[in-house]
């Protein structure tokens, strides 16, 4: 198989501290991958250096096919080239309605003429209103995303993420502040997305990275620890002893 | 995309494309109002009306609109995009230089000529130029046309220059600094510097600008001498209006669409735009070097009706002022910017000009010339502390109000 991201290597540190430690990392262009680690594990920082927000000291990160040297790239740029991300915290633009949230994610081209240029139509709504019902917001659109609970934001954040239209999906803790059962539909979306798509989640809830049912990648100390289906690595006595202390 | 394509039901609320009035209303009140106002000041001037208000009245009302549309340039970059430019007044001088460089040059060639036709034998362009430079730059020691006037004769090239050189500096500029994330309190202080470096820059004697002289007589249009300058006042509030009226709905236009939800959402999270794959440096170019524009045609229009533009226009302190009057007004809401510039701007000058009577304390009197700044300054905190969106704000509440069944 093929892979869609190839991280190879990367050493980033802050004041003198490893935040990610010679990481290398993999993922195909139809897969779901949970990434767990203790907190300080790097998983964020690993999100920030794919996404562009953090520039490694070493290493190589390549993506898609061809592949394009991510690093060489700025913020907008990979996210132009396929790369989507959910942050931890939802960060929606809360002054601004739910349509117009999803309005301004939607895959279209980003030039300030472009969208100085740009008339709201038919395709384009049909595409938000499918989108704001995938997420459960439908009878929402106009408010203002502020107004929205905290599982609501998460959704709302989801669906922009989608309404980009990524190749790659990187989640950061998808699941933070929601219902079971709206655990149970972000799992199927997330599923369902992963058909086609890469998906990363970033997770600390055991239970949920169950039920993704995935290859799982465990990260310590800025390096990955282990790898593979949760049953195999929550076996493996490194973890263990990371999670569970010695 | 995984999504179910069945059954989807888009919501009314979700229409497609509005006109511009039907998605900002304010635009259609404005400008009627905007109408309203100058048939009335025109029915009221001494020159085209009534005679119940005064030239020079009419002349301050068509600088205030003026004020009021940098004033929206203003909003249209800080209370929309979020860049707090402490430099836009630079912008508007610049423009009023640009103009006003033609509107002497050409003044002083007519006369200059005038002068000249009882001599025996006639002038040499030569001769004309050499006397046009003593009578322009004589006051700074000069009579050497700088380079920097190499379009002055011509009014089309010059108001070119109105729109190219605030829009170049402000593009350059902005290139720089956007390009480096300068952002926040930096940037403002990066936009001070720019105005402090340029009001300096222009006090030279060897600026080629006339140093703290300035551009005077610049309410004499070159051609237009039949014309009086009661009627002229009258023309020049038309001209004002209706900038103020095109940049009103242009501000609109631009804010109204996707456009508009970008910038705000840079303004709210500029990283978050990033990541949706905005080049965020691209979209705050383009709104700095367009809001340099505005305020500086802006300028160009008010500066006729001033008269003179000397570099005092241009200190840093007038660019705060800018700020104050969106900040008072209520920033992120254009009515607001106009309310603001237009009330401040209009008591700054009623409590300047020596009308507003003095206030003795026995022991002290208050003389508003000195203690106008005060005042600006307690009221400036009152709004801050008390009403944090503005006049504007106020007027939100009330349409709320009003709209409440």
């Amino acid at each position: 198989m093929s892979s869609l991201l190839e991280v190879n290597g990367v050493t980033v540190s802050f004041d003198g501290f490893r935040a990610i430690n010679n990481l290398s990392f993999a993922i195909g262009t139809a897969e779901m991958r949970a990434i767990i680690g203790p907190n300080g594990a790097g998983k964020t920082t690993f999100m920030d250096i794919v996404t562009g927000k953090t520039k490694p000291d070493k290493g190589s990160v390549t993506f898609g096919e061809p592949p394009i040297d991510v690093l060489k790239l700025s913020e907008s740029q990979i996210a132009g080239a396929g790369i989507g991300r959910k942050f931890q915290r939802p960060t929606i633009f809360e002054n601004q309605s739910v349509a117009d949230n999803l309005m301004m994610a939607l895959k279209a081209k980003r030039s300030p003429f472009a969208a100085l240029a740009y008339r709201r139509n038919e395709i384009d709504i049909a595409r938000v209103a499918a989108l704001a019902t995938e997420v459960g917001l439908i009878d929402s659109t106009t408010r203002q995303a502020g107004e929205l609970s905290h599982g609501q934001k998460q959704w709302l954040e989801i669906g922009m993420l989608l309404a980009q239209d990524p190749q790659l999906l990187l989640v950061d803790e998808p699941a933070a502040g929601m219902t079971v059962t709206e655990r149970e539909h972000t799992t199927a979306l997330l599923k369902r997305v992963a058909e086609t798509r890469a998906v990363i989640v970033v997770e600390h809830d055991m239970e949920f990275v169950r039920r993704l049912d995935c290859r799982v990648t465990v990260l310590h100390e800025g390096a990955v620890l282990a790898e593979g289906h949760l049953d195999h690595v929550t076996a493996n006595q490194d973890v263990i002893d990371v999670y569970l202390g010695r | 995309m995984a999504i179910p394509q069945t059954n989807i039901i888009v919501p009314a609320e979700l229409s497609a494309h509005q006109p511009l009035w039907k998605r900002n209303p304010s635009v259609l009140v404005f400008t009627g109002l905007l109408a309203l106002f100058t048939i009335a000041v025109t029915i009221a001037s001494e020159g085209l009306g009534l005679g119940l208000m005064s030239t020079s009245f009419v002349k301050v009302l068509g600088m205030t609109l003026c004020l009021c549309l940098a004033a929206i340039a203003m909003d249209l970059v800080w209370g929309y995009c979020g860049i707090l430019s402490l430099g836009h007044f630079a912008f508007f001088g610049l423009g009023g230089y640009m103009v006003g460089m033609w509107l002497m040059y050409a003044r002083t060639e007519g006369i200059v000529i005038a002068s000249m036709a009882g001599a025996e034998l006639p002038p040499t362009a030569d001769e004309i130029r050499d006397a046009i430079g003593t009578q322009i730059f004589g006051v700074v020691g000069g009579s050497e046309i700088p380079w920097i006037w190499g379009f002055a004769d011509s009014l089309v090239l010059q108001l070119m220059l109105v729109v190219l050189v605030p829009g170049l500096l402000a593009l350059v500029f902005g290139w720089l600094a956007f390009r480096s994330r300068v952002t926040g309190v930096y940037l403002s202080i990066l936009t001070q510097a720019m105005t402090l470096a340029l009001s300096l820059y222009l006090f030279q004697n060897d600026s080629g600008l006339r140093g703290n002289n300035g551009l005077s007589g610049l309410q004499n249009i070159p051609g237009a001498e039949a014309i009086s300058q009661s009627v002229m006042s009258v023309w020049f509030f038309w001209a004002s209006a209706v900038a103020l009226g095109l940049g009103y709905n242009l501000a609109a236009w631009v804010i109204s669409g996707k456009f508009g939800s970008i910038i705000r959402a840079i303004r709210d999270d500029e990283t978050r735009v990033r990541f949706l794959g905005y080049h965020v440096e691209g979209y705050k170019l383009f709104v700095f070097t367009l809001t340099a524009v505005i305020s500086a045609i802006a300028g160009a229009l008010y500066y006729p009706q001033a008269g003179i533009i000397n570099p005092a226009e241009i200190a840093p302190i007038a660019s705060i002022y800018l700020a104050v009057w969106v900040a008072i007004g209520g920033r992120g809401r254009l009515y607001g910017a106009v309310i603001g510039a237009a009330i401040v701007s209009l008591l700054s000058s009623w409590f300047t000009g020596g009308q507003a009577p003095s206030i003795p304390l026995g022991f002290y009197t208050i003389d508003w010339v000195d203690w106008w700044q005060v005042l600006l300054g307690l009221g400036f905190v009152l709004v801050t502390l008390f009403a944090p969106n503005g006049i504007g704000g106020l007027v939100d509440k009330l349409i709320r109000k009003g709209n409440q069944p």
